[in-house]
């Protein structure tokens, strides 16, 4: 069945079957790798995006649900040489270890600053709970966020955010 | 649709014809109904697919015939008509701990909402999920069966009430025929003071299955109870509204109640079993203590 999206600000039309997930159709139909699958039961949110403004486990949300939606995955958040202020942090937070985890906590970061700029460290800690990192890196993930909240509170609007 | 991984390929077939035929996004709840008034039980029915795809991992493509609610924007509603809240099968948790209708009137319900899984999960996750579902230890049923809410059934035949704690009757199933859908869950607001408590207990504090849940919600007339819901997940088959126990609250004020006695009614009252999340007996002893915490946090809230 043929369904249309946005995806990191460009419009997609694309042809799934039911059982193409949308972690399936953002990975292999659109190549964009930056959405890692972990479990693939939605336990791990390593295969997190943004879906129409709200963190999604891309793992459990079947393509045809995604008919409509608006998608931001990491490839859409900065680049190698533009980082988003929220990527900028981790780098300088040390936050990355392995790196597999990261894109997942990277959104939800995002996510939680456009919902809450300001955000307490145990808010920072709700906002990212549904992201496993097996490095076990989180309190300098944790403090990435916090990082980058100042950080966009001093410059601003996010205007790195392709898909706005 | 060419596939680079060289993964689960036999879990991923390419596409036929015949895949998309079998997939119904119902456009409204009339269309809806009559698909699963043709399928029945030989089809799924996809709310926010959260435990669909769990329960289907790597075999997705094994669903024959899928029926999707996702675009019926009438089932997304929270609202209030003749003094009861309304809300749609398809309201996400999400949702419910957003609305201030919901926080002010319903917080145990809210609170639950708000321990549901991820914000991931809570994003795609539906009450109507949750309750079809019937998991034992699904996080919104304690507090719906202490609230006194009911489910309306539809079919393309017609429709009725269900109350939900004659909803559940055993492990993951519930009284639904194969040709209804859960479209509504009705809680009446009430003119009384009503504070509550809501406690989850699991290994983590996100992304678990609940070893214990509990939920209680009293009236107050002045001082006095006046109408008690005490209910319990995982710690029975289904989960349970502990009626005994509110008998024994009727018509006292808190200040007269003993908490700890409370939490042996409740005790003697649930049944749990042994499983990987808890024993029997961790179970029992922790719903006495859920108890006197929740009641002591009802004392806290009322001041």
């Amino acid at each position: 069945m043929q369904i249309r999206l946005t995806v990191n600000g460009d419009k997609r039309e694309l042809e799934v079957t039911p059982y193409t997930r949308l972690l399936d159709l953002l990975r292999e139909d659109l190549g964009l790798t930056g959405v890692k699958e972990g479990c693939g039961k939605g336990e791990c949110g390593a295969c997190t995006v943004i879906m129409n403004g709200e963190l999604v486990a891309s793992c459990l949300v079947p393509a045809p649900q995604a008919d409509q939606a608006e998608i931001l995955t990491i490839e859409g958040l900065g680049t190698r040489d533009d980082l988003h202020p929220i990527q900028e942090s981790f780098v300088e937070a040390g936050a990355v270890q392995c790196g597999f985890c990261i894109p997942g906590m990277v959104l939800a970061g995002k996510r939680l600053l456009d919902q809450n700029p300001s955000p307490t460290e145990k808010e920072v800690r709700y906002g990212l709970s549904g992201n496993i990192c097996r490095c076990t890196g989180y309190a300098k993930i944790i403090d990435a966020v916090m990082l980058a909240a100042d950080k966009l509170a001093v410059e601003g609007s996010d205007d790195n955010d392709r898909s706005e | 649709m060419i596939r680079k991984s060289p993964m689960k390929q036999e879990s991923r077939q390419t596409i036929s014809g015949a895949d998309f035929e079998q997939y119904f996004q119902a456009q409204n709840l009339e269309k809806a109904l009559e698909i699963k008034a043709e399928y029945q039980e030989q089809i799924e029915v996809a709310a926010g697919s959260t435990d669909l795809l769990v329960a289907n991992y790597e075999k997705l493509h094994e669903i024959k015939n899928w029926l999707d609610l996702d675009k019926l924007d009438e089932l997304r509603r929270i609202e209030v008509k003749d003094g009861q809240l309304h809300l749609g099968a398809m309201v996400t948790h999400l949702q419910l701990m957003r609305s201030d209708l919901v926080r002010n009137k319903f917080a145990v319900l809210a609170a639950a909402a708000e321990d549901v899984g991820s914000p991931q999960i809570r994003s795609r996750g539906t009450i109507g999920g949750n309750i079809c579902t019937s998991s034992p230890a699904g996080d919104l049923l304690a507090p719906l069966l202490s609230y006194e809410a009911v489910f309306k059934l539809q079919s393309a035949a017609g429709e009725r009430i269900v109350k939900a704690e004659n909803f559940f009757t055993g492990p993951k199933r519930n009284l639904m025929e194969a040709d209804e859908l859960l479209t509504e869950i009705i809680i009446p607001l009430s003119e009384n003071e009503r504070e509550g408590a809501w406690i989850k207990v699991g290994r983590r504090k996100a992304l678990v299955i609940s070893t214990l849940t509990l939920a209680v919600v009293l009236e107050f007339e002045a001082e006095q109870i006046v109408k008690a819901g005490v209910a319990m997940g995982s710690v029975a088959p289904t989960p349970v509204r502990l009626g005994e126990v509110e008998a024994v609250m009727l018509g006292s004020k808190l200040s007269e109640l003993d908490y700890k006695k409370l939490g042996q009614e409740v005790k003697a009252r649930i049944n749990p079993i042994d499983d990987l999340r808890g024993t029997k007996e961790y179970r029992e002893d922790v719903a006495v203590d859920l108890m006197v915490r929740a009641l002591n946090e009802i004392e806290r809230k009322r001041g």
